[in-house]
């Protein structure tokens, strides 16, 4: 798993990747939303009841520490102003700044639900292929009036498409912007405008060039559905994940009066 | 002789800052291999575009089997099917088969259909083994064959490949040839645009040059036109500057 990266597909026979897409973007929204009322406990059973699943990835903890590093920065620098801001009992004091227990509490909390959702939203994307995300967008868009799907579904498609294309691009014009003294420039506006122009109109270019070529070949929104490929485990799946959202809200009952009462 | 697939009639397309084409007329028969040659800026992408209907002409017009190409753009496009220069901004499919797929699930052909005729094709271009892969990790020759592929499971008449050796390596340009060349073989329509004729000129069946102005200048059998294209801005052949005798490229 050593080119794993946080939002890139990797190819797999593990029982995650067999798994019907839409029962994973399922999950994942059924995950997340009950983790906005966890407490620390069902934080603590979450993570152990995904442990296995990051395992099967071939990931340890330890891995995925290393390569959420950056995030997890974001993370304690946002424990650490719920720590300074919430009022309540202080613990102590670093240049007149009080932080509170209450607050160190809310913090970690805080942090341990994102960094929850950041680690399911890592399975759901080393474990989906683009094209699976696509339809399983406009499998759940359809019954929804006034949204055209497949178009919806086309254009995330293009996008996940697309979107390494551009990166490549701008650092393409980069390299040759650098090439003529670009970075020596100080005026920030001047550089930036030296790398955003070329990269927009090659940008505009690729989108009208592609537009021509969908044209050719009869691109219509009267298309083929799309085809989903169940595993056969998605009843476990549904069923172990329900269970374990169910246990998550039964062990933070406090936080869930908290939020609706 | 029997009638054309394809006739352009005194077709015209002027641009506001001058260039484009001018009165061009040819037409396009069963089995052809037609080299389009011109010098940059000749027009060459613009005719071709005309040819299904991708541009709409200043005058003149083209017939499909008899009808105006814009009487039936979906049949047009199923008949016509064009390979692009720039193979990375076509490609929209996230796996090759997924790419082959994309024209025939616009004609919202059934699914298990699909399945059979991306199989078919890539077998018969010689992608199967690449099947799975994504299209990015392919090399220039392998996404300009996809490009083809993509074309080809739609069954079209004919195809016009604009550029299509443009960067391309020697190995991969002769891959691309010997893929053309088989097409060609198999009794499919092809139309390719290039401004240099050193790779195909030996396959043709037809050579049309245009000129710099837009105008189609000449048409004819390959061999009798090598001895002019230096005139009109196009690179004479080695074997035929060294006064060879033309053996086919690929071999």
């Amino acid at each position: 798993m050593a080119d794993l990266t946080l939002f890139s597909f990797n190819a797999g026979t593990t029982a995650l990747h067999d798994l019907d897409v839409r029962v994973k973007t399922g999950l994942v929204c059924m995950l997340s939303m009950t983790l906005f009322f966890a407490g620390f406990f069902a934080c603590l059973i979450c993570f152990l009841a995904l442990y296995p699943l990051i395992r099967s990835q071939g990931l340890t903890l330890l891995h995925l520490i290393l390569r959420l590093k950056g995030f997890l920065l974001l993370l304690i620098i946002m424990a650490a102003a719920r720590a300074v801001t919430v009022p309540g009992e202080p613990v102590f004091s670093i240049l007149d700044v009080e932080i509170t227990r209450q607050g160190l509490a809310q913090g970690t909390l805080v942090a341990a639900r994102f960094f929850l959702v950041m680690v399911i939203g890592m399975l759901f994307a080393v474990t989906t292929r683009p094209a699976d995300l696509k339809s399983a967008a406009q499998w759940f868009l359809a019954p929804v009036p006034f949204i055209p799907e497949k178009r919806v579904g086309l254009m995330i498609s293009l996008f996940l498409r697309f979107f390494p294309l551009i990166l490549a691009q701008a650092g393409q014009t980069a390299d040759a912007v650098n090439a003529r003294c670009g970075s020596f420039r100080k005026n920030p506006v001047r550089r930036i405008r030296s790398l955003t122009l070329p990269l927009l109109k090659k940008t505009v270019m690729a989108a009208d060039h592609l537009s021509l070529a969908m044209t050719a070949r009869c691109y219509s929104e009267n298309r083929t559905d799309p085809a989903f490929n169940p595993g056969g485990k998605e009843r476990i799946f549904l069923i172990a994940g329900a269970g374990l959202c169910l246990g998550m809200v039964l062990l933070s009952r406090e936080s869930v009066r908290m939020i609706f009462w | 002789m029997p009638d054309p697939i394809l006739e352009i009639d005194h077709l015209s397309h002027e641009f506001a800052g001058g260039n484009g084409i001018h009165d061009i007329n040819f037409q396009v028969y069963a089995g052809e291999f037609i080299l389009l040659a011109g010098p940059n800026g000749s027009g060459k992408t613009t005719l071709i575009r005309h040819l299904n209907a991708l541009e709409h002409p200043s005058s003149g017009g083209i017939r499909l089997y008899g009808r105006p190409v814009t009487a039936n753009l979906m049949l047009t496009r199923k008949t016509i099917g064009m390979v692009f220069q720039d193979a990375d901004t076509q490609i929209v499919g996230d796996t090759v088969a997924e790419e082959v797929a994309f024209g025939l699930e616009n004609l919202n052909t059934p699914r298990a259909q699909i399945r059979e005729k991306v199989d078919q094709t890539l077998s018969r271009i010689n992608l199967s083994h690449l099947k799975d892969r994504n299209p990015a990790t392919l090399s220039g020759g392998e996404k300009r064959r996809l490009a083809i592929a993509g074309i080809l499971v739609m069954d079209p008449e004919i195809i016009v490949l604009d550029e299509p050796f443009a960067n391309l390596d020697y190995p991969s340009s002769r891959h691309l040839v010997e893929t053309i060349c088989r097409l060609n073989r198999d009794g499919q329509t092809i139309i390719v645009a290039t401004h240099d004729v050193e790779e195909v000129i030996t396959l043709a069946s037809r050579l049309l040059i245009l000129d710099d102005q837009g105008h189609l200048v000449r048409d004819g059998f390959p061999a009798e036109l090598l001895g002019c294209l230096d005139r009109f801005g196009i690179r004479e052949p080695c074997f035929s500057r060294m006064g060879y005798t033309a053996p086919p490229w690929q071999t």
